[in-house]
């Protein structure tokens, strides 16, 4: 049964799966979007501030955040999108080979203003590598429905 | 005083608030952002023009972490520009944190994003006896010169060293 607004609780606690971020995943994404050594090259990844070759910032938080949504969907929450990042910090640094997972929180459920809006829920979200070392953290803003036959979007 | 062409080689001392960038444009086609949507963000929204037409947005738009994947693209390709021909041409970039990510309107195919950043705070913490924090308020406009995405960032940016000898540091980021 597909879960409203009105069916989640303050505290309420989610589990994504994992998903391993392999050597070729990190190197293709950096060779778009984050071209520095430290994410393209072995040899001059352990010279730098994190030591081996690792992850692009955002590369972890896009898939931690795929995780999350996927997590959220399979628990039958009717999340309309992510609206925002309040805040979002890096840990530790994501080597080739580690798998990542979260935990999901609901911090805030937020307040109903008008019957057929969605509503800004704040939830926290920790993520992990294989070692439960923290990864990244992030607070984020959801809209979810809420209710069945509300509109998921403003006319 | 020295003239200093070299953005990333510059030393934390010598980047001044209120610096302010226009670093770079990127027009999204809808092969990409499908591209993006099936590795990391598959809601249909962002994978399937046609389904997406009775979506919250009625039609395709990139996932919010295309648009900062790219941010982040334009900002090393701006850095390494600046930082051509210094030897030691990395004293700051590394990212710890970011705050009040927003993305405030959807980004379609065709629509180019102009990116911006300005130096606003310098903070007195020192990292690892070698790093002081620089934060930075970032934007992207869309064509209609409409804010679409908004968020500041923490970087480490290097100490001169001579500046260095007793003071207090913090032993983690």
């Amino acid at each position: 049964m597909p879960r409203f607004w009105h069916d989640l609780q303050i505290g309420e606690r989610f589990t994504t799966e994992n998903r391993i971020l392999s050597e070729a995943a990190i190197l293709e994404f950096a060779k778009e979007f984050d071209p520095q050594p430290y994410h393209l090259d072995r040899a001059a990844a352990r010279e730098s501030i994190f030591g081996d070759l690792c992850a692009s910032g955002w590369q972890v938080s896009a898939t931690v955040m795929c995780l999350v949504n996927q997590a959220l969907h399979s628990q039958e929450v009717v999340v309309v999108e992510i609206a925002a990042v309040p805040s979002m910090r890096w840990k530790a640094p994501v080597f080739a080979d580690d798998s990542l997972s979260a935990e999901i929180e609901l911090t805030d459920l937020g307040s109903s203003s008008a019957p057929d809006q969605p509503i800004a829920v704040e939830a926290r979200v920790e993520a992990y590598n294989q070692h439960k070392a923290v990864v990244v953290t992030l607070q984020i803003r959801l809209l979810i429905r809420q209710a069945e036959g509300a509109p998921e979007y403003a006319a | 005083m020295q003239p200093r062409p070299y953005i990333r080689s510059r030393w934390f001392e010598d980047i001044p608030i209120g610096e302010f960038h226009v670093f770079g444009t990127h027009t999204f086609s809808e092969l990409e952002i499908i591209e993006f949507g099936e590795k990391y963000a598959p809601e249909v929204h962002h994978t399937d023009p046609v389904a997406a037409r009775d979506t919250i947005h009625h039609g395709i738009i990139a996932s919010g972490w295309h648009i900062n994947a790219i941010w982040m693209r334009l900002m090393v390709d701006y850095m390494e520009r600046f930082a051509q021909g210094v030897q030691d041409g990395r004293r700051n970039g590394a990212g710890v944190g970011i705050k009040d990510l927003v993305w405030h309107q959807p980004v379609r195919p065709g629509h180019t994003l102009t990116f911006t950043y300005e130096i606003i705070e310098k903070s007195d913490r020192v990292v690892r006896n070698k790093w002081g924090m620089i934060k930075s308020r970032n934007e992207a406009f869309n064509q209609y010169n409409e804010l679409v995405m908004s968020f500041t960032i923490d970087i480490l940016a290097e100490l001169n060293p001579q500046n260095l000898s007793g003071v207090e540091t913090e032993p983690h980021v």
